[in-house]
């Protein structure tokens, strides 16, 4: 059993606040909550879960789906991104 | 008839235009894209185009969609624009920035460099690694891409590399940026285009911006007539003085002419420019303050460089104008041109782009034209092949010359 840290992670768009613990990667909570986001290789490549991160850090392991600058303007991909903090992301 | 089709190149009345079916008919559009198109290298675009890692440059050329890529190396690679999946287009954009290249059907996603990295739900024992997507050669010539949908590409470009990278290197082409681009659909045949391109006999009558700045003796046109020969006169020593004095500072200059002898066909020749002789802009003065490279002196003419069967460029001191045609239908094409300047440059400051694209945009819009007129002519029953001018269309008829003898050679592999 983990007893690692728990973080809410806020939908701007949808109002929808899920938990995602830190050992979690931010996809697969918001999937058992019942969120529907894009999604297909689930390993960082494909770039299809691409989202906006308004707020809060994320530990991503990304395998060349999101580019430097996509980073620098706030994307990251859920599929491969542990939360670091509290999150607000645009969905 | 595909067969009559087939026949015609070999009985091409040397010195005279093509017979009509060459300029209207899509049997000889197929193999205009088949045996020229798909058997050479292919001037589609510069690197500026696609300077960063993650960059997508994509060219369509008739039946082959082609996306061209700069890897996180920064290398170039070339590949054709469909999926290995189920054949949809990969990338849209003409100009893109991707992380990896992912079809937007099923998600399949490909490395920069084409290999096949994921595909969702495909069962145990699907080889990944047969599925990369079909390479495409690609060279780039000091920073002009080229490309060649054949299996073997001709060999010779490497000959035209190591001959024309003195003469393009002093502009920096990698150094550059866009400025400005514009497509033209031109009306008729892509060869109409390129004819039209290798001679100047219409330039007087024809292009009053762009003869404020060009002579037209640089173009293979020879004058007749006292004053017309001594304008000649004047022009030639000019070049000779010219010439001397350019290559001195290490600025290749000299003509080297392989349009109709080589398969890779190119010409080059750095040619004086009228009155203050710096840029082909109604001044005849550059358009940019800021020059090209390393360069210190504005007055070096334009660096004319013109490859078969698809493109021709002039290189100034201050500003680039590069030219592509490609075939759309038997009697429409693409011109796409591109003007690039210093990528330091700005917009406003060391350039004003109306003045930048003067006398291009205008000559573009004339040479549409006379290309529009030809066309209208070429198929109606009056049409018969007409007589090349020795002394001022000896460019086109090397043209036709090289088409044809790639053609034939095309037809007998």
């Amino acid at each position: 059993m983990s007893d690692a840290a728990i973080f809410s992670v806020t939908f701007s768009l949808s109002g929808r606040v899920v938990s995602c613990g830190a050992d979690e990667v931010v996809l697969d909570a918001a999937l058992a909550a019942g969120m529907k986001i894009p999604f297909t290789c689930r390993e960082g490549l494909c770039g299809t879960c691409k989202c906006k991160l308004v707020s809060g850090e994320v530990d991503m392991k990304h395998q060349g789906g999101i580019r430097p600058k996509e980073i620098a303007a706030g994307k990251f991909l859920p599929c491969c991104s542990k939360p670091l903090s509290d999150l607000v992301i645009e969905k | 008839m595909m067969g009559d089709v087939r026949a015609l190149p070999a009985r091409r009345k040397v010195g005279y235009t093509l017979e009509a079916p060459f300029y209207t008919d899509p049997e000889i559009l197929k193999l205009d894209l088949d045996l020229i198109f798909g058997r050479h290298w292919i001037f589609v675009g510069v690197e500026p185009e696609i300077a960063e890692p993650g960059d997508c440059l994509t060219v369509d050329i008739g039946p082959h969609a082609i996306v061209v890529t700069r890897d996180d190396d920064m290398a170039l690679n070339a590949f054709h624009n469909v999926c290995r999946h189920r054949g949809a287009r990969l990338i849209e954009e003409r100009h893109s920035n991707v992380g990896r290249v992912v079809c937007p059907y099923h998600q399949w996603t490909y490395g920069l460099d084409g290999a096949l990295l994921f595909a969702g739900h495909m069962p145990k024992g699907f080889d990944k690694s047969c599925h990369g997507l079909k390479t495409v050669h690609v060279r780039s010539l000091a920073g002009l891409i080229f490309v060649c949908l054949a299996d073997e590409p001709p060999a010779d470009f490497a000959a035209m590399e190591q001959a024309m990278t003195p003469y393009l290197a002093p502009h920096d082409i990698a150094h550059c940026k866009v400025a400005h681009s514009e497509d033209i659909i031109e009306p008729g045949n892509w060869k109409l285009t390129m004819e039209n391109n290798r001679e100047c006999y219409h330039c007087s009558g024809a292009h009053p911006e762009l003869t404020k700045s060009i002579f037209a003796e640089g173009f293979g046109f020879k004058p007749v007539g006292a004053a017309a020969e001594a304008s000649a006169a004047r022009f030639h020593a000019l070049v000779d003085t010219l010439h001397g004095e350019w290559e001195n500072i290490g600025v290749a200059s000299r003509e080297i002419d392989h349009l109709a002898d080589c398969v890779t066909g190119y010409r080059t020749e750095r040619l004086p420019l009228e009155d203050a002789g710096e840029s082909e802009t109604l001044d005849t003065r550059v358009a940019c303050r800021k020059l090209l490279g390393g360069l210190t002196q504005k007055r070096l003419g334009a660096l004319s460089f013109w490859t078969q069967p698809n493109s021709w460029h002039h290189f100034m001191s201050d500003h680039i104008v590069t030219f592509a045609v490609f075939p759309i239908t038997a009697e429409t094409a693409l011109l796409r041109t591109t003007w690039l300047v210093h990528q330091d440059a700005v917009e406003g400051i060391d350039y004003e782009k109306d003045n930048l694209i003067a006398v291009w945009h205008a000559t573009n819009a004339q040479d549409s034209s006379l290309v529009g007129k030809a066309s209208d002519g070429v198929r109606t029953s009056g049409y018969q092949p007409g007589p090349y001018s020795p002394d001022t269309e000896g460019l086109v008829e090397k043209f036709c010359v090289w088409y044809v003898d790639r053609l034939k050679a095309g037809l007998a592999a």
